[in-house]
């Protein structure tokens, strides 16, 4: 729920709560070490959660800066990449085009 | 056509007509032969074709997959129609489907696609390929190194690499052997639409792949398996929600 400004946590805190669980998981373990040759780091949701539980509780400041901050950092680690292509402001223009019927010879 | 994605074999001989076609005119014959109607194809393959209607179906129905990747597409302004966006059809060697950027359609190759997880898997990957091309100014046909970015990724994400499917193919590695398997079967997959040397192939997939294998969009995580695919779907549709409060 939100408070008096609007802000309430980026996702439900049984979001957080299920992607901990995932996180810890052994088939997650395995996964993780399949891609990256290293055990997953799950901490930072465990973190995540407890803000969660103590903003919808308290309505704690410190959570909300908490949550904010971690949240941010993740969009910041997908973000990090240099784009191969320019991106598009509008789709394909052709897209929606009905298909040729004959191919030109 | 581009992004032909590539299971065993050896890849077709040189061929161009129109600048687009290369090598795909080869793989994908009924794409370049009197149009792209099944019409007259439709008595001689109804059972299969009716085989690759009904699996397309059910992926595009129940697979948490393609169901963000159609639901992206939709937000990114490329709502797609299953009789317009994608066309079953016979195909040459042993690929499984082709995103075709010029009549922006994907192939799924009715005689190679034999049961319902492979199906899921064709259209994810192909997919991930219409998506790219929906968000991004992506040149297919004269870009290598945009062609092995849209391969890196539709190997990453699809499940293609996935550990079942990797034992499967008798290639047994653990630790990092996703990332292996990703750059093999991108490098395959570029070879399978393009006449070029595996060289040149593999230093297109070697430069862009820093970039490309940690691009997880829409997924916003590599999906392993259906749980994290749905988890992903969720994200997804959170966003708004996501953003104005970050």
């Amino acid at each position: 729920m939100a408070d008096s400004s609007g802000w309430q946590p980026p996702r439900p805190c049984e979001a957080y709560r299920a992607e901990w669980k995932l996180c810890r998981s052994a088939r997650h373990f395995l996964h993780h070490y399949y891609v990256h040759g290293e055990r997953p780091a799950c901490e930072q949701w465990r973190r995540d959660l407890a803000s969660c539980r103590d903003w919808e509780e308290r309505r704690s400041a410190e959570a909300q800066q908490s949550l904010c901050e971690s949240e941010r950092a993740r969009v910041r680690a997908a973000r990090k990449h240099i784009l191969v292509w320019a991106p598009r402001q509008s789709p394909p223009p052709d897209w929606h085009l009905p298909l040729p019927q004959e191919k030109d010879e | 056509m581009a992004g032909a994605q590539y299971e065993r074999g050896r890849g077709p001989a040189a061929g161009e007509q129109l600048q687009q076609q290369h090598v795909s005119c080869q793989v994908f014959p009924e794409r370049v032969a009197q149009g792209n109607s099944q019409q007259g194809f439709f008595s001689s393959f109804f059972t299969s074709n009716q085989k690759c209607q009904l699996r397309l179906l059910k992926t595009l129905e129940t697979n948490p997959y393609v169901k963000l990747l159609l639901d992206a597409m939709k937000h990114s302004g490329c709502a797609v129609n299953k009789d317009r966006h994608f066309s079953c059809e016979d195909c040459n060697g042993n690929v499984s489907g082709g995103f075709d950027a010029s009549t922006s359609q994907i192939v799924l190759c009715q005689n190679n696609i034999h049961n319902q997880a492979h199906m899921n898997r064709v259209v994810t990957h192909e997919l991930i390929h219409a998506f790219d091309h929906c968000r991004a100014h992506v040149d297919w046909f004269t870009n290598i190194r945009h062609l092995a970015c849209s391969e890196v990724r539709a190997a990453n994400l699809s499940g293609d690499c996935s550990l079942v499917n990797e034992i499967f193919r008798l290639h047994f590695g653990l630790k990092q052997h996703h990332q292996t398997c990703v750059r093999d079967r991108a490098t395959l997959s570029i070879l399978a639409v393009r006449n070029i040397s595996k060289e040149v192939a593999k230093k297109a997939v070697d430069e862009v792949f820093e970039s490309c294998f940690n691009d997880h969009e829409p997924f916003g995580r590599i999906p392993h398996n259906k749980t994290y695919a749905r988890y992903a779907h969720r994200d997804f549709q959170n966003r708004d929600r996501y953003y104005s409060n970050i």
